[in-house]
């Protein structure tokens, strides 16, 4: 379940402030400015860009469900054949219900600028030059990438730092953020297909 | 057998266990390691002993290639005289494509023997593995991504991670998992190393500086982690014992740096699975490589709380 994200970030004097929290809980209180470095104050238009999107994960997620509810239900002691087969099946129908969807539906370009300041917020701190290597490390990326393409199987998922995984807006359920390469990719881990991504969101 | 303490009871690690270290506090003294006194000696053997806890851990092996053949088959004749009962994943337990035919060209046929004998194999997920691999049956992972379980009869608990992919979800269920266990042996499994002399990839610092001070708060002894394609033994960092077995198949022959103030033992010439045993306090180990040699060994003692620590 997402959280309201009023409930995850702070009003502080008509902005919106995201408790990066990297090495310690955010300080501040309701009336004071932010005084944590690595805390990131969002204008109104950021704070709703961030919840229209979270609005359409939820989208996402509610029709994956409905997909998944037409099929087999997977074992929960299941096969590697089965698994394989439901993984598959679900990202038939999905790719079958969402045959126009296009890059930036999801991460649209408001969001896409709001991950790309949260994204150099956290890598310009002054463990930054680690996590972005952590982030690149086994990760080769591929020259190019579709919405509704199966994950590329031939490339290990990137290792998402922890501190990045906490300023980013939360996911629902088998959801996932990846990098590929420097591009953020929205991923289905469940159908492990590719719902969106934006290029060239590290700086 | 001579043996030499490793008195990892400094002064420094008394300024550690009672939070003067810097960092997170801690609340359980470190853990001590014995170990031969030189290359020379005969090893530490495991104690074999009737009703103590025995396992073996193996990580980056699922290549479905010779060097995992050769080790799987290594452990087989190695449960001929020790007879454990699991193995534990620390990842990376499927490379390339996943179909069903790899679960078992790189799973299946290697540990058939092992399966036959009804061992049971824990998984935890690298960042080679499909999240789907949570609904694998023979990786027991219930399909949950990040789990715990005890071991049946033995005041020892596994915390197995997901550290590809770290909400703080998890962070927050670990914290309470960690908290609610009253088991005198409290291990951590996960990918990623917290230390790590490989040049291939090295020490997570990131990560460290997540779980770590959750691991001194709630008196984990032990980390069991792959990634870098070699055998290591960490020097206790802040008194926990750190292993990195990420040789289980794939291997990076002169990854390991020589010079590394971090390694009690290194070894990237061949593969390598860990032979662990638990018994009461004491944790023995042996690092077997391919040809069967024991390439490392040693006895723990788990971390005990301090006194009036929370």
């Amino acid at each position: 379940m997402v959280m309201p994200i009023a409930n995850r970030f702070r009003i502080v004097e008509g902005a919106v402030v995201v408790a990066l929290a990297l090495g310690g809980a955010y300080a501040g209180d309701a009336t004071s400015p932010p005084t944590h470095p690595s805390d990131i104050v969002l204008s109104a238009s950021e704070h709703q860009a961030a919840e229209a999107f979270e609005s359409r994960v939820r989208n996402y997620r509610t029709l994956q469900r409905k997909l998944e509810a037409t099929l087999p239900k997977l074992p929960k002691r299941a096969t590697p054949a089965q698994v394989d087969e439901n993984q598959r099946a679900l990202g038939e129908l999905i790719r079958t219900a969402r045959a126009g969807a296009k890059q930036g539906e999801l991460l649209t370009p408001d969001m896409q600028a709001l991950v790309k300041r949260i994204l150099a917020v956290v890598l310009g701190g002054t463990d930054g030059k680690n996590i972005k290597a952590s982030i690149m490390d086994e990760n080769p990326g591929v020259p190019t990438l579709s919405v509704n393409d199966r994950y590329p199987d031939a490339i290990p998922l990137s290792t998402m730092p922890p501190q990045v995984l906490k300023a980013l807006p939360k996911l629902e359920e088998d959801l996932e953020y990846r990098f590929v390469g420097e591009r953020l990719v929205l991923m289905d881990a469940h159908a492990h297909i590719i719902v969106d991504f934006t290029d060239d969101v590290l700086p | 057998m001579s043996i030499r303490r490793i008195s990892v009871i400094t002064f420094v690690a008394v300024l550690i266990a009672f939070g003067c270290g810097g960092g997170a506090p801690v609340t359980a003294g470190p853990a001590a390691v014995q170990v031969p006194q030189s290359p020379a000696e005969a090893p530490v053997a495991l104690a074999n002993q009737k009703g103590s806890l025995k396992f073996t851990v193996l990580g980056d092996f699922g290549t479905g290639k010779r060097g995992e053949y050769d080790l799987a088959a290594q452990m087989a004749r190695f449960r001929e005289g020790f007879n454990f009962d699991f193995v534990i994943l620390v990842g990376d337990n499927l490379y390339g494509s996943e179909r069903p035919q790899d679960f078992q060209v790189k799973f299946e046929v290697p540990y058939k023997p092992l399966l036959d004998a009804g061992v049971k194999f824990y998984g935890a997920l690298g960042n080679h593995d499909s999240r789907e691999q949570r609904y694998y049956d023979l990786f027991n992972m219930n399909g949950k991504l990040y789990y715990s379980f005890k071991a049946p009869k033995h005041k020892v608990r596994f915390f197995m991670l997901d550290s590809t992919y770290p909400v703080p979800e998890q962070i927050d269920w670990l914290e309470k998992e960690l908290k609610g266990s009253n088991d005198d042996w409290k291990i951590a499994v996960f990918h990623h190393p917290l230390y790590s002399s490989s040049g291939r990839h090295g020490s997570d610092l990131e990560l460290r500086e997540v779980l770590e001070p959750l691991f001194l708060r709630y008196n984990v002894s032990v980390c069991l982690s792959g990634h870098d394609h070699v055998y290591e033994r960490i020097k206790p960092q802040h008194g926990i014992v750190h292993f990195v077995t990420g040789s289980g198949g794939q291997l990076a022959v002169g990854d390991l740096d020589k010079s590394s103030e971090l390694t009690a033992k290194g070894f990237d010439t061949e593969n390598v699975f860990l032979a662990v045993e638990i018994s009461g306090d004491a944790m023995y180990f042996n690092a077997i490589s391919s040809d069967g040699q024991v390439i490392d060994s040693g006895i723990i003692e788990r971390r005990v709380p301090v006194r009036g620590a929370p």
